[in-house]
């Protein structure tokens, strides 16, 4: 074969090759926008777990989860006893989590850590709302706690 | 004009053919995934001011509990939106304690919808209690 012939040959395996590339770049391209809107609304789950957990009351108790769970990390008497208060929080993490997701809160003050549903595999994705939670002790000095919740991806 | 030379040419139209289906079938692809997350966007929104707004709890003092849902307001709640310059339907379901009651026409079967399930609060018999806001939106 010519020389001529086999730089024609090449040329074109060569835009084959770019033509298969190209194409496989563009249908990972025009999937993100749709990856992206999901994941924002797993931003917005968390969002929605950590103040269904600020707001909602531990039956049969009139203080919230989150708050309860502030009281059990500084107070010596709160409001909600720890082994009552870690059923009802798990329980509540489990009926929040969607399918294939798993939620985990902690609390820190001064070292101190407060973890529900801690062992949970590695994930493929996290999302995280962090806040805190004021209490008031009863000399009237306040502290403050913070809180993280984590919303764990396994798909 | 050689048998060379006619494959030759028959190989670069073949690619270039190629080339404008595959362009073409992206661009599509593109166009269905972008209208996809549209409604995703869409339906994020309406469950956002549903919690944060139309549905949140107001109590005596005239306080608005963000992210608690009043029961009571969903008598007088509509199930159309207009976000962006398009119009979306929508329908919600509430699951509290054992009951899951749905609220709004049913999601028509030809059109595509986006389905959304987030936690909240819900004040009902004088308690705040935990519960989930599904919201089922689609074009209209």
């Amino acid at each position: 074969m010519k020389d001529g012939g086999i730089a024609d040959i090449l040329a074109m395996a060569f835009m084959f090759v770019l033509l298969v590339l190209g194409a496989v770049l563009m249908y990972a391209y025009s999937l993100r926008p749709l990856q992206a809107a999901t994941d924002r609304q797993l931003e917005l789950k968390c969002e929605h777990i950590y103040k269904a957990l600020e707001t909602a009351w531990v039956e049969p108790y009139t203080v919230s989860f989150l708050r309860a769970a502030a009281e059990n990390l500084v107070l010596e008497h709160p409001t909600v006893p720890g082994p009552y208060l870690r059923s009802a929080m798990e329980n509540a993490l489990d009926y929040l989590s969607p399918p294939d997701y798993e939620i985990s809160a902690i609390l820190t003050r001064d070292g101190r850590t407060l973890t529900f549903n801690e062992n949970i595999g590695p994930p493929s994705k996290q999302f995280v709302r962090s806040g805190t939670i004021s209490i008031t002790r009863a000399g009237g000095e306040n502290v403050v706690v913070q809180v993280v919740v984590r919303l764990f991806s396994f798909s | 004009m050689t048998l060379t030379q006619i494959l030759k040419m028959l190989v670069a139209c073949i690619l270039v053919i190629t080339f404008i289906l595959v362009s073409a079938s992206a661009y599509r692809q593109h166009r269905t995934t972008s209208a996809l997350a549209e409604l995703t966007d869409a339906t994020s929104t309406i469950a956002t001011q549903l919690a944060v707004d139309e549905l949140a709890y107001v109590d005596g003092a005239g306080n608005k509990y963000s992210y608690v849902l009043d029961p009571g307001k969903l008598e007088n709640l509509t199930f159309e939106r207009e976000i962006g310059g398009e119009n979306f339907e929508f329908q919600i379901s509430l699951c509290y304690e054992s009951e899951n009651r749905t609220f709004g026409l049913a999601p028509p079967e030809n059109r595509t919808n986006c389905s959304l399930v987030v936690a909240c609060s819900l004040w009902l018999n004088d308690r705040f209690q935990l519960a989930k806001l599904g919201v089922i939106a689609w074009h209209a």
